[in-house]
């Protein structure tokens, strides 16, 4: 057995291709690297001063209700391995109390020239993906039938040797061959990585880039055993090349572009939408029902949400709203930095009413949630799971959709900053109501004293931790073992019957 | 002579199982692009139609309430005419913007009103798109990508193949010169590469030109013909190459080798590393840098404006002026910011496309945009467009106006300005055009590029090939 291995491995290493392989994996896997580490460090910088531009802003404001916060998306240092959404969706999202912050409300901070996205980009896994792929099909496709070729398989098969260990033989040799430009690139990348000032990575991050090449070996190993396939189907070497190149380009280049431009599309966003945005809309005409409720029953007589009192200062009242995205909400705020003395015995009124009001946006922000998320589900986040699925029929979706899990750039790992800055929102409302912010003065006017955020908690995000990324990931690489083993029961079965 | 020999060599390909899968290959993806353009195409003319009548709309109802309205409000958003070749090039055509906003408005006091500006909205269609990413079916991608592979696929053996097997020194036994042998080859190469390709494209057009929904006309088939053209050089690129690595390389398989991490380097790696590294070096400066500047200039401006404002008495004809020079004043410079950070990233955009310009793929991509009326190209030839009809319109502005003799000829304010009512016909509109005399000057260059390429590996094969031994 360990004869048959050597023998192979040796037939290998001293080939053309086996140099090839190496020298270009080196090449594209450093040179991008190289690239992908600097737009890594532009995205890191443009995100620390968005903090710092979002920190000072709220710092300037006098009062609670302008006060404005925005929590940032810090850039993933593994998405250097794979983008997937980190660097496409949006990397801001507002955190204000009279709605729940959703991936569809974020915007973008920093630098980016949008003409720029006419160019794609690239990552080390789609590096894998295209070359990683190629290499193995051009390591397989003579294992059989370059034997048969030259006869010398029947050599072989003369000594009291098994079928399957031969194979078992070729395949394992072949694998350590591939692994050596794999290894060697993805250690040069790392390397790299670290050597970097502005990357710091945790042992997490170590075994997260574990899985990551764990993963590129089961897919590595999906297409060497689909090249031995057609090694062992076909009796000649360049029929054997030729066709492994088709279904090369099959998977690669053409299914996941074809598949997805030839479903059939669905309904604009706005059809499916429309319902759910009446239902929402309908919430917010109860909102000010109840709120013209308040001021006509209210000790003060007429229905002036401003109770006809005289300020300097600035202010804002405006209704966003968003069919396609479902959004619906009021932003109101105040910044008075004057107020007329005659109007002063007015102002516990305001305050009793913004007591009122601000809770209320709150429980009705709360119930928009609760119709808006299974819709935003249904109308954005399906489409996509359907489409994921159907790439998954090659190879390079399965293995996409792994290592983002791992990476944690997949849908899941950003929608985990929205969780958490839903939860920082409710953060935001306890600091309100800890500090009597609606009833205060400071709510709406910084004549007698300005609001004071120092003790406001800071937002921090946190990335998912290992075992959940594992988990993630775990489906995928689930699907590219068997299709592994599969694969390889249906080349033993052939093997076994092939007249030699 | 050489007909024999190409004559051979085609009888030799068709009956080979790579010209069927070359076949059946090229045929779903020219019927897949044709299927989704039909379904795409009609919608977006759709909307562009009612996008113009809305603009001519915004214009009519303006002008009826006079000059000031109209010069205040701005002509609308202009719209970017799609175009109906779409389907040979996507050329990014959705991280760019179909229109420009003309009539984009900062803000309001009591009196006075902001006047419009061009802005230049950015498209970014991913910010809350979460379904994958994948590249469109378009022929740049099935010429750039598909094609070019099938012609490496079709010439990797032409010289190592016949030599391993023998018959190469069969065929150079007989008295023809080696020249004649590496033409013959190419041509019976080339015409097998043709046929499944052509057979597609007329697959594909056939199912386009007969739906109702999309019309092409005479230019359009011009365009389409000139694309088949720039295509066919680009196959004979990539088959000249083959026959270069497939002269000097003794065995067929390594050959493939060869030319297949050529192919991966060249086309799939060297257009977006080049990009990333030529962009994504100098930024555009942030975007609330931009906001910041934007708001810090009216405030300058108009904190002079008030110093000076309330000097002169109300109504008199020196306010007015001072007003109307603050709307002016203002207008202009927001607009120039505009124009500035438009101008930055189109230089940036450019840069990466020049050095993007070493691979053939970018070159032959670059080039069907261009004759197909979409890309970046495109959308520099709309903003001119947008820029001499902003002018146009304020033009005719200053035109009406001093062509009242009972107007002050302040810009600005409503009574600076002709109160006669303005005749909606007589106000130019926006109406988007496509030029190809235009195209082809941007084109030349990369046309040049690429029969310089083609040319350079034919003599470099024949060359290999001549002074090869058998």
């Amino acid at each position: 057995m360990l004869t048959l291995i050597r023998r192979e491995l040796l037939d290998n290493l001293m080939t053309f291709r086996f140099a090839a392989a190496v020298f270009i994996m080196l090449l594209l896997v450093v040179s991008n690297t190289v690239v992908l580490i600097k737009d890594y460090e532009r995205r890191l910088a443009d995100y620390n001063t968005a903090v710092k531009t979002h920190h000072q802003q709220l710092q300037e404001k006098k009062t609670y209700s302008a006060g404005r916060l925005h929590v940032d998306r810090p850039p993933n240092p593994l998405s250097i391995f794979n983008i997937g959404m980190d660097k496409q969706l949006g990397n801001q999202v507002e955190v204000y109390f009279g709605f729940v912050p959703t991936l569809w409300d974020a915007k973008m901070h920093g630098s980016d020239n949008p003409i720029m996205n006419i160019f794609s980009s690239i990552d080390i896994a789609f590096i894998f993906k295209v070359v990683l792929s190629l290499l193995a099909l051009i390591f397989a496709y003579d294992t059989l039938a370059g034997e048969r070729e030259q006869g010398t398989l029947r050599l072989v098969l003369t000594h009291p040797v098994r079928r399957g260990h031969i194979l078992f033989a070729k395949y394992m040799s072949a694998m350590v061959c591939l692994l050596v430009p794999l290894l060697m690139s993805v250690l040069l990348a790392v390397i790299l990585l670290t050597t970097s000032t502005s990357i710091s990575l945790s042992t997490d991050d170590f075994l997260r880039m574990a899985g990551f090449i764990l993963t590129t070996i089961v897919y590595l190993s999906v297409f060497y055993l689909i090249g031995m396939l057609i090694s062992a189907l076909t009796r000649r070497t360049g029929t054997a090349l030729m066709l492994s190149m088709f279904v090369w380009g099959f998977w690669v280049l053409i299914y996941p572009n074809m598949i997805l431009a030839s479903i059939l599309p669905q309904p604009t966003v706005e059809a499916r939408a429309s319902s759910t945005f009446n239902q929402i809309e309908q919430l917010w005409e109860e909102f000010e029902r109840e709120q013209e409720q308040y001021l006509k029953n209210d000790a003060v007589p007429g229905e002036d949400p401003g109770f006809g009192i005289g300020w300097v200062g600035g202010s804002m009242n405006r209704l966003n709203k968003d069919a396609a995205t479902l959004q619906y909400y009021y932003k109101k705020g105040f910044n008075i930095t004057e107020i007329d003395e005659r109007s002063e015995p007015q102002m516990p009124h305001i305050q009793n009413y913004y007591q009122f009001l601000v809770p209320l946006t709150i429980d009705i922000a709360d119930r928009t949630w609760r119709i808006r998320k299974p819709a935003l589900e249904k109308i954005y986040v399906r489409p996509a799971l359907i489409d994921r699925i159907l790439l998954k029929v090659s190879p390079i979706g399965m293995y996409d959709t792994a290592t983002q899990a791992w990476v944690g750039t997949d849908l899941l790992g950003i929608q985990d900053f929205f969780s958490a800055a839903r939860q920082y929102r409710k953060t935001v409302i306890d600091f309100f109501y800890d500090k009597n912010a609606f009833a205060s003065r400071q709510w709406i006017a910084a004549d007698k004293g300005a609001a004071d955020w120092s003790t406001l908690p800071q937002f921090s995000f946190q990335r998912s931790g290992i075992r959940i990324n594992a988990t993630r990931a775990l489906p995928d690489i689930f699907l590219l073992l068997m299709t592994n083993i599969v694969l390889f029961i249906i080349i033993f079965l052939i093997f076994i019957k092939t007249e030699v | 002579m050489i007909w024999h020999i190409a004559k051979r060599e085609l009888s030799n390909n068709l009956n080979s199982l790579r010209f069927a899968l070359a076949t059946v290959l090229l045929l779903g993806l020219m019927l897949t692009n044709a299927v989704v353009h039909l379904r795409e195409h009609p919608e977006r003319v759709k909307r562009y139609r009612e996008n113009v009548s809305n603009h001519q709309n915004h214009i009519a109802a303006h002008a009826s309430n006079g000059l000031y309205d109209l010069a205040q409000e701005g002509p609308g958003n202009l719209y970017k005419k799609p175009s109906d070749l779409r389907f040979c090039a996507e050329g990014g055509e959705a991280f760019m913007s179909d229109r420009a906003q003309a009539g984009y408005h900062r803000w309001s006091t009591g009196t006075l009103k902001s006047f419009w500006i061009l802005a230049y909205p950015s498209a970014t269609p991913n910010r809350d798109n979460v379904r994958p990413e994948v590249t469109k079916v378009d022929w740049g991608f099935i010429i750039g990508y598909v094609l070019s592979l099938v012609a490496l696929l079709f010439t990797f053996d032409s010289i190592s193949g016949e030599r391993e097997r023998g018959t190469l020194r069969l065929t150079l036994s007989n008295p023809i010169p080696r020249h004649t042998v590496l033409i013959g080859k190419f041509l019976g190469a080339f015409i097998s590469v043709s046929i499944p390709f052509i057979l597609a494209v007329l697959v594909n057009l056939l199912v386009i030109s007969t739906s109702s929904g999309v019309h092409l006309d005479a230019e359009a088939w011009g365009r389409l013909g000139i694309i088949f053209f720039v295509a066919v050089l680009y196959t004979g690129l990539f088959l000249a190459l083959g026959m270069l690595v497939s002269a000097r390389v003794q065995r067929s398989a390594v050959s493939l080798v060869i030319l297949l991490l050529v192919w991966v380097v060249f086309v799939v790696f060297m257009p977006s590393t080049l990009a990333s590294i030529a962009g994504r070096s100098t930024s555009s400066g942030p975007t609330y840098d931009f906001s910041e500047r934007s708001w810090k200039l009216h405030e300058e401006l108009s904190s002079d404006y008030y110093s000076s404002h309330y000097k002169e008495p109300e109504g008199s004809t020196k306010r007015i002026e001072i007003d109307g020079a603050y709307v002016t004043k203002d207008a202009e410079q927001q607009e120039r910011l505009h124009a500035e950070r438009l101008n930055r990233r189109i230089a940036e955009v450019h840069r990466a496309r020049t050095i993007t310009r070493i691979s053939p793929v970018t070159i032959v991509q670059n080039l069907i945009e261009s004759f197909a009326g979409t890309g970046f190209e495109r959308h520099l030839q709309f903003l001119e467009n947008v820029q001499t009809y902003a002018r146009e319109f304020r033009t005719f502005i200053v035109d009406t106006d001093s062509a009242d003799p009972e107007s002050l000829h302040i810009f600005g304010v409503r009574t600076g300005m002709s109160q006669e009512p303005v005749n909606p016909e007589a106000v130019p509109k926006f109406e988007d055009t496509l030029n190809l005399s235009r195209d082809f000057n941007t084109a030349a260059t990369e046309l040049l590029l690429l029969t310089l390429f083609v040319l350079v590996l034919l003599s470099g094969a024949y060359l290999a090939f001549v002074r090869v031994e058998v």
